[in-house]
């Protein structure tokens, strides 16, 4: 989660318009569930890791990290799908291609959305939910909060190990959580007496400095759904 | 003289458990001076902030500003607030929001300023602080330092009279140290009237105009730092040592290096500049 974050923070898409990045990664996951999966998923997943790549400049290793829990996630399925056990012990199903096609939306899909995590902060995402304030309070101090309490568990976990113990013992995971607990609360203290100091009435208002989207490039992203959809067309 | 500005008057609070951590505490903070706050660790520095911020209210005693008392009605600590910022020693304790730039914004949103205002509030700031380009980074992606930088400019977008701060230099390495007392130097300048509570009593008598020494809940002496600092029982009642430049000043003085109307040293250059003047007065005689 932490990297995904920080990928988010530094890459270069990251001062992009929601707009724009919202269009390209729902558009190409439409796209994903509306044209037929061969070739129409495999171009799409192509799009999808060439814009977040050559585009959005996700490091690949940090792309294929990212991508390969879900994939082998939607493989193990599809590896359901695809053999079966019978008389004659495992054997492969008459029509292979009934599992693989799902599996090649899914992992389409996943591309698809993988490259609007990658490319925009939670947070903003949160605020385009345009979710009622209590929630998106709730949400953006829950995330801000989670980072600090990371650190507090590696911090504590560190230590453990310094003095020869952790290292995966049930004792020392609840020692860890119980001594967590006390602390979370206490930095949720010192929190609320942060904000009161800045006048905090309830809610979390911010100014948020979101860009205007640019027709030139909303009509690029356009072009290139188009292209992929075409291609697809043209290729079946 | 400059007038009182900020003022304890007989301050008592207890910890719940009963441990006494203000006991018939008093201080006066002038208008526009620096005063640091010097204590050992755990002595209740933090906990005299927040008397002095509204956050805790005392047992007994009596916070003022501008000669009115707090009366901790909800409005009345909301406009105490306006006038009486608050920098924690920990930035994380207030930094919340996705980027800086949000971040600093929340201070004046809630002062009621519009957008456009706040904006031009926010941005002045920043570069006022020289942390212009963490604008758009989140807080959790930023250095120790940095953090402490922004955290101070969430208080101080809001233009308060009198700035808190909690051991403000704290975690600080002597970069980061240097940048935040001369980010505090322009404050001063421009009038705002600074409290900051230490253990580093080199700080405190090289940069502040006061100091009060924190002892036993109560505030044992408050005045010019080369007077209180020079007490050495009550230093040693505080669980603190004199500052090394001061001592040095002082043996000076008392060698015939440095005469009785000469003003002590107050910074390592001067410091030296001393030392110099020694070892070529020692030359001399030899």
């Amino acid at each position: 989660m932490t990297a995904l974050d920080r990928i988010a923070h530094a890459g270069r898409w990251r001062r992009l318009p929601l707009a724009e990045k919202a269009l390209l990664a729902l558009g190409l996951l439409a796209l994903a569930l509306i044209l037929p999966p061969w070739p129409g998923a495999v171009l799409v997943l192509a799009a999808a890791a060439l814009a977040a790549l050559a585009g959005a400049r996700v490091p690949p290793g940090a792309w294929l990290g990212a991508f390969a829990a879900p994939a082998a996630f939607i493989a193990t399925g599809a590896l359901a799908l695809v053999v079966t056990w019978g008389e004659d012990g495992l054997a492969l199903v008459a029509e292979p291609l009934v599992a693989v096609r799902p599996a090649l939306r899914a992992l389409a899909a996943t591309a698809a959305l993988l490259l609007l995590a990658l490319t925009t902060p939670a947070p903003v995402l949160v605020k385009a939910l345009r979710l009622p304030p209590e929630l998106a309070d709730l949400a953006l101090a829950l995330y801000r909060f989670l980072f600090g309490l990371l650190d507090t568990l590696r911090a504590m976990q560190a230590a453990q190990q310094a003095r020869l113990g952790g290292a995966g013992s049930i004792r020392s995971a609840g020692l860890l959580a119980a001594a967590l607990l006390p602390r979370a609360l206490e930095r949720a203290r010192r929190l609320e007496i942060g904000l009161a100091a800045r006048l905090h009435t309830g809610t979390l208002d911010t100014l948020a400095a979101e860009p205007a989207p640019s027709p030139r490039r909303l009509a690029a992203i356009a072009i290139l759904l188009a292209a992929v959809a075409g291609g697809a067309a043209w290729l079946q | 003289m400059a007038a009182v500005i900020l003022e304890a008057r007989g301050l008592a609070y207890a910890y719940p458990g009963g441990v006494a951590a203000l006991s018939g505490l008093d201080l006066a903070v002038k208008r526009g001076q620096r005063l640091a706050i010097l204590g050992p660790t755990g002595a209740g520095k933090t906990t005299l902030l927040l008397h002095l911020n509204g956050t805790l209210k005392p047992s007994a005693g009596s916070v003022l500003l501008d000669g009115d008392a707090c009366a901790y009605s909800r409005s009345a600590v909301r406009a105490w607030r306006r006038r009486v910022g608050l920098v924690l020693q920990e930035p994380d304790d207030q930094l919340f929001a996705a980027t800086v730039f949000e971040d600093v914004s929340f201070g004046p949103l809630n002062l009621g300023l519009a957008p456009a205002e706040a904006r031009a509030r926010v941005e002045r700031t920043l570069a006022d602080l020289h942390i212009a380009a963490l604008a758009e980074r989140p807080p959790h992606l930023l250095s120790f330092g940095q953090k402490k930088r922004v955290a101070l400019a969430g208080a101080v977008a809001m233009e308060p009279d009198v700035l808190l701060l909690d051991e403000p230099t704290a975690g600080l390495d002597h970069h980061g140290a240097r940048h935040l007392l001369a980010v505090l130097d322009r404050l001063a300048a421009a009038g705002t009237t600074l409290v900051f509570t230490t253990h580093d009593v080199d700080l405190a008598y090289g940069w502040a105009d006061e100091v009060a020494l924190f002892d036993g809940g109560r505030v044992g002496s408050q005045g010019k730092p080369e007077t209180v600092l020079a007490d050495a029982r009550s230093l040693a009642r505080a669980h603190l040592r004199m500052p090394l430049v001061l001592a040095l000043g002082l043996a000076a003085r008392a060698a015939g290096v440095l005469g009785a109307d000469d003003s002590l040293p107050h910074s390592h250059d001067d410091a030296l500049a001393l030392f110099e003047r020694g070892v070529s007065k020692l030359n001399r005689v030899v």
